[in-house]
This record gives C-alpha cells, sequence and structure tokens, in this order.
C-alpha cells in the first residue's frame, strides 16, 4: 500500500464478504426449495429468495469493483484519493439503499424484472452513489500526472456500467420493448463494459505479480477489450432471438454471440502468457492462482459454457430452462466473483500489514470454492440437459419434469456445502487479517520492474495524523 | 509486431462501428416491434396487467418469452394452453389447484385485477416469438387422444390434463384417468365432478369451475375411457 487513502478498500471488501455470505444462504433456500423442503415459503417465497439471491451477487460485485478502483487508482496514478471520506459516505449509502431493497423484497416491494428487481424510487439513488464514486475517482485520475491505460480501462468501464444503467430506468408498457431495454443494462454489463473493469484490474494484477512490462500487458488489453466489444455490443442479439423482435437478430445474435467466447479466450491466453513470461517469485502465490483461476475459468464459464447454447438452433430448446442456469452460476464465478476474491487477497496483505496469505485456510479457501462451484455447474447443466429433453423434446408437464430432476439437486447442494465451506474459510482468513494498518506500508513490490520506476513511481513521505 | 497504438486504434475502430450497427438495429426493431408483438391490442386492461405481472414480481418464479426463474411454468403459452377460468383458478387459490405441489403465493388480487393478469397474459400467447416455444419433437403424443367417436373436449385438455393423464399424457398430480368408466359409473362420476368433496371429504382435488355444458362435455368423454381399450 502505497497511499493511506487505499485503506478504503477495506471496507468495500469487508462489504463483499458480507453480502457474499447472504447470498449464498439464499441460494441454498433455493435449493432446497427444489427438492421439495420449502419451509420457508411462507417468509421467503422462491421469487424472493431468487431476487435476493442476483441482487446481493449484483451487489457484492459492485462493491468489490468499486473497492478494487479505490486500491488500484490512487496506486496507478500515484497520488492520494481525492475525498477518501467521500468514499465512506458512498459505501455506507450503496450498503443502506441495497439493504432496504433487499427487506423490500420481502414486503413484495418490487420494480419485478429479471436481475432489475430493485424498486424505481431506489434505483435513483443507486445512480446518486454511483456518481459520487464515478466522480471521487474521476478527479482523482484527472488530477493525477500519470493517467495509466490500466487505469483508463477501468475508468471507462466504470462510467459506461454507469450510463448503462439508465436504460433499465425507463418504463414501457409493451414486454417485448421492456425486455429489450432490460438486455441492455443486464447484457451490456456482464458482456460489454463489465469486461473493460475486469480488463482493467487483471492488467493491474499482472504487471505487479508477475512483472511483465507494463507496455506489453497494456497493448494486449486493448486486443481484449476490442474484442470484448467488438463481439458483445451486436452479441446483445442472443437475448433477442425469441422475444418479439425481428428474425434478423438470429443470425447477428447467432453470429457475434459465437465470436463472444474469443475475448475470454484471449483472456485465458492472456493471463497464461503474461505469467510465464514474468517468471517471477512474486511473495503472494495465493493472489497468482486467483488471478489465473479467473483468466481461465472466465473462459470456461462465460465464453465455453455461453458459446454452448448461444446458437439460436440449440437455444431454441434451452431457452428458458436450467442450461440457463448452469452457464450463469459458472460465469459469475469465473469472470467477476474469482476477480474481486483475486484483487482482495492480492491486496490484503499490503492493507493490513500480515501475510495470511500463505496460511492454509486461504489454500482451502481456493480449493474447495472452486471445486464445490464446478461440481455445481456439473449439477446444474445435468438437470439443465434432462429438462431440456424431457420438457421441450418430450412435452411433458412441467411440474412432472421438476420431479424428476429433484436428484441433481440434491447433487447440487452437496457442491454447495463444499463450495460454501471454501468461501467460510476465505472469511475466516479475511476477518483473521484484522483491520488496516493507519499508514502506507511502502510501494506494493520493492522488486518492481525498473521500467515501471521510470514512469515516475515515488513513494510519499507518510502523511502525518489518522 | 502489433503496436500499442494500433492495438488502441483496434479497440476504438471496432467499438465504434458495432455500437454504430447495434443502434442502427435498434432504431430498426423498434420500427418492426409494433406490428409482430400486435401492440394495438395493448388495451389499458393488458398494461395494467404488466404492473400486476411486474409489482408481484411473477417473473421470480415463472418464465415468459422464455425468461425468469425457471422455477414455476412458462407462462407464455398458458392462456391458450389453459384457458382463463384455469388461470382465474390458479390465482385464486394456487395450492387448492395443485396441492402438495411445488407452492405459489396466494395474492389477494380482486376480480378485476385478475381480468387484468388475464388480458396480459392473452396478449402475450399472440406475439409472434419467432417459433417458440418449440413443440415437442420426440414420440410423444402432445394431446390426449380421443376414444372411439367423441373428441377430447378443449376444457379437458385445458384444465382436466394439468393433473390427469389418459394413455400416458397429462400431468401427474392426481391419477391417470385409463379405465376410469369401468371403475366408475356415469352417476358417481357426475356427482364427482360437481363437488368431489361431497363424496369425499379428504379429497384433494378441488370443485373445478365448469359451466354445465362443459361438466357434459367431459363427462361424455370419460365415458369413453374403458378399461383395456386403450386410447388409440
Amino acid at each position: 500500500m502505497k497511499f493511506k487513502s487505499q485503506r478504503v478498500a477495506y471496507w468495500f471488501f469487508a462489504t463483499c464478504m458480507l453480502l457474499l455470505t447472504l447470498q449464498i444462504v439464499y441460494g441454498i433456500i433455493m435449493g432446497f426449495a427444489r427438492i421439495g423442503m420449502d419451509g420457508l415459503h411462507p417468509v421467503i417465497p422462491f421469487n424472493v429468495a431468487r431476487a435476493v439471491h442476483t441482487n446481493l451477487l449484483v451487489m457484492w460485485l459492485l462493491a468489490g469493483f468499486m473497492g478494487a478502483a479505490y486500491y488500484i487508482v490512487p496506486d496507478e496514478c500515484d497520488r492520494e484519493l481525492e475525498w477518501p471520506k467521500l468514499a465512506y459516505v458512498q459505501l455506507i449509502a450503496l450498503v443502506v439503499t441495497g439493504v432496504t431493497a433487499i427487506i423490500g423484497f420481502h414486503f413484495n416491494w418490487w420494480e419485478g424484472r429479471k436481475f432489475l428487481e430493485i424498486p424505481r424510487p431506489l434505483d435513483f439513488l443507486v445512480v446518486v452513489d454511483v456518481l459520487l464514486f464515478i466522480t471521487n475517482i474521476g478527479i482523482t485520475i484527472w488530477k493525477s500526472k500519470r493517467i495509466t491505460t490500466t487505469v483508463s480501462v477501468l475508468f471507462f468501464g466504470l462510467l459506461m456500467a454507469a450510463l448503462l444503467y439508465l436504460p433499465g430506468m425507463i418504463p414501457f408498457d409493451n414486454q417485448t420493448v421492456d425486455s429489450f431495454f432490460r438486455w441492455w443494462v443486464v447484457h451490456l454489463w456482464v458482456e460489454g463494459v463489465w469486461e473493460l473493469i475486469m480488463g482493467g484490474i487483471l492488467a493491474f494484477l499482472l504487471i505487479q505479480i508477475t512483472g511483465v512490462d507494463r507496455e506489453v500487458v497494456e497493448k494486449w488489453l486493448y486486443v481484449i477489450v476490442g474484442f470484448t466489444f467488438l463481439s458483445g455490443i451486436l452479441g446483445t442479439g442472443h437475448h433477442y432471438y425469441y422475444i418479439g423482435t425481428p428474425r434478423y437478430w438470429l443470425w447477428i445474435g447467432g453470429l457475434f454471440g459465437a465470436l463472444e467466447p474469443l475475448a475470454f479466450l484471449g483472456m485465458a491466453i492472456y493471463g497464461i502468457a503474461m505469467y510465464r513470461r514474468g517468471g517471477r517469485n512474486h511473495p503472494n502465490q495465493m493472489a497468482l492462482l486467483w488471478t489465473l483461476t479467473t483468466c481461465i475459468l472466465s473462459f470456461v464459464g462465460a465464453g465455453f459454457l455461453g458459446a454452448a447454447h448461444t446458437l439460436p438452433q440449440v437455444n431454441m430448446y434451452t431457452h428458458g430452462t436450467l442450461v440457463t442456469g448452469m452457464h450463469g452460476h459458472l460465469a459469475f464465478w469465473g469472470a467477476y466473483a474469482c476477480l474481486v476474491l483475486a484483487i482482495i487477497t492480492y491486496a490484503m496483505p499490503q492493507v493490513t500489514g500480515r501475510k495470511r496469505n500463505e496460511d492454509a485456510s486461504a489454500s482451502y479457501a481456493f480449493w474447495a470454492s472452486n471445486i464445490g462451484m464446478l461440481a455445481m455447474t456439473v449439477a446444474f447443466g445435468i438437470a439443465g440437459v434432462a429438462q431440456v429433453y424431457l420438457e421441450r423434446r418430450a412435452g411433458m408437464e412441467f411440474l412432472d419434469v421438476q420431479r424428476e430432476l429433484e436428484v441433481h439437486f440434491i447433487g447440487l447442494l452437496l457442491a454447495a456445502m463444499v463450495f460454501g465451506s471454501g468461501i467460510a474459510a476465505f472469511i475466516y482468513n479475511f476477518i483473521r487479517y484484522g483491520l488496516p494498518v493507519a499508514e502506507p506500508t511502502g510501494p506494493a513490490d520493492p522488486t518492481r520492474r525498473s521500467s515501471d520506476e521510470a514512469d515516475g513511481v515515488v513513494v510519499p513521505e507518510p502523511a502525518a495524523g489518522g | 509486431m502489433l503496436s500499442k497504438s494500433a492495438a488502441r486504434l483496434f479497440f476504438l475502430v471496432g467499438t465504434f462501428a458495432t455500437t454504430v450497427a447495434f443502434v442502427a438495429l435498434t432504431v430498426d426493431t423498434l420500427r418492426q416491434v409494433p406490428e409482430q408483438t400486435n401492440e394495438a391490442q395493448l388495451s389499458p386492461a393488458v398494461i395494467r396487467g404488466k404492473e400486476l405481472w411486474e409489482s408481484n414480481n411473477c417473473m421470480g418464479c415463472h418464465t415468459l418469452f422464455g425468461e425468469g426463474a425457471y422455477y414455476a411454468p412458462d407462462l407464455t403459452q398458458v392462456y391458450e394452453r389453459r384457458g382463463p377460468a384455469f388461470i382465474r383458478q390458479m390465482l385464486t387459490d394456487p395450492e387448492g389447484l395443485y396441492p402438495g405441489q411445488r407452492r405459489m403465493v396466494t395474492y389477494a388480487f380482486t376480480q378485476e385485477e385478475q381480468d387484468d393478469m388475464i388480458a396480459f397474459l392473452e396478449w402475450c400467447s399472440h406475439v409472434d416469438l419467432n417459433g417458440f416455444p418449440p413443440p415437442p419433437t420426440v414420440g410423444v403424443a402432445t394431446a390426449p387422444a380421443g376414444a372411439g367417436a367423441v373428441a377430447v373436449p378443449q376444457v379437458y385438455q385445458q384444465i382436466c390434463s394439468a393433473c390427469h393423464a389418459v394413455g400416458g399424457v397429462g400431468g401427474q398430480v392426481g391419477p391417470a384417468l385409463d379405465g376410469v368408466a369401468s371403475r366408475r359409473d356415469a352417476d358417481y362420476l357426475r356427482r364427482w365432478l360437481e363437488d368431489p368433496l361431497a363424496i369425499n371429504p379428504k379429497s384433494r382435488m378441488p370443485k373445478m369451475p365448469l359451466t354445465p355444458e362443459q361438466l357434459e362435455e367431459v363427462l361424455a368423454y370419460l365415458s369413453t375411457l374403458k378399461a383395456g381399450e386403450p386410447a388409440p
């Protein structure tokens, strides 16, 4: 940690841990409901559990991205955050808004559109909150003498994510138009601008951990985000096959959707290539492991499993089945959850001055959560394919098919226990790190390459007071 | 070898070009959607129904146009498949209609709100979805076959088959009805359909919303389901 204000990241990461825990609890409630154990139905019906599960995911990932930005921007821009106190205000506001929404769900208060369930009045609070965040890091970058590609890509991604929230707030009377613009938010976030945020954070981690020359890392960063947008923007069309929009989306969405894995494949090759090229032993091997896992599992989950049902001929049968759940779980885990856990694993020793990344609990957290999530993906996949054949191909009644699928959800719950134990170990480790230190601990890594030093990285004098 | 500025150019040009194409296609889509979705039929009742659909987060369990949560059936075609009487009964007492099954919240909708929801689902069933949902393809009949001279009445397909199967086609919530005419006489079946609980207070089958004509149609069909004569 070079700058005192980077400490604010800790509180964002702590929020991530709390929200992730709740997300898993609601996921397990849904898993049990699916095997017929729905005793909580009068209090937490499935639609509440489902909305809490997905909205908490979005919230903790956004909190993670914000924490990552607050950590990375001062480091890259070589100056303190403009208004560290505003960051705390903004975090509290985010949590209050989110918790209000989650409690509101339990009282049947909704906007009620898939993934955009947060009631409209609260949408405005989200926008104000994100604007505060964008302004804070924007001014910090603006006033800096050094604007790197990494930080530009990160900032552009965060800014676009904020702007793309707006089309989702417009009400429409026509369900088709409503759905059309809903995907502007959902798809263009996760298969568009969030990948910029991901690219920015990954570039930072790879530069720091592998020690590969910044010019090389950032050049390939452009190529990857270039592929992301080239495929991802028109790839939105793979959500427009069967919702009442013109037929040409079948081939546009099919073609560009099929290209989407290229960006993720690029990301995987990029991470591995930089790691091999770096050949340096960074003390935080755990952060390296999470970073490479992000690169690889984002390709498997978001790229490969997405491509598996992106073609319109296949999607005709898999659309609206558990096959989507299979893809969704590994995509979000691989691309975004692992990414946030990677930056947390990287930042924690620096923010707290303790080296718990070598602890056995950190290792267990990594293996159990990844193996658990892969097993969950397999369970969803089998259930999804079985559903496609029984319901869509053979025409069995929906509920009869669901009874046939219960056994796969027992498997899913077992896998979720392994996954949950991994996350519990991660959180245990996070808590044991303790609170952030009051003063900067110096540059992230004293063995940093000279090319970076030449960019003008200076260790500041420790500021007085707390 | 690729330079950083060339890489940046690739990113900027590619992003700009696809964004322009996407915006142009969006404009064209918005031009075509009114016809494809019968926007002229978008009555105030349909719009109120959509608001109900959203303000109760129905998509948190059901899917519509294949979008939702996969916990409860897709409702795109429910108006055609089950009809308004079934939907009304389901909205009034879901657990009564599917006893012991996966549960749905009982919403305290007024008669008018139920009408609005039905209007919304009817509008949805007429949207041209480019062939979705696909008809089943693997050698299973999609509707119970008629036995002998009596065709399967529409009300049987919409309401009864949700829970009962004939010849393996239909739901498995209640018992299969193959051979029911051999087990029960016509008078019993009539009394049963008029009020199942009057005959068996422990029955989990609710009194179904059938008009007298529909009752006769269903009875005529059931009387053809004799043992040893599988539906052709």
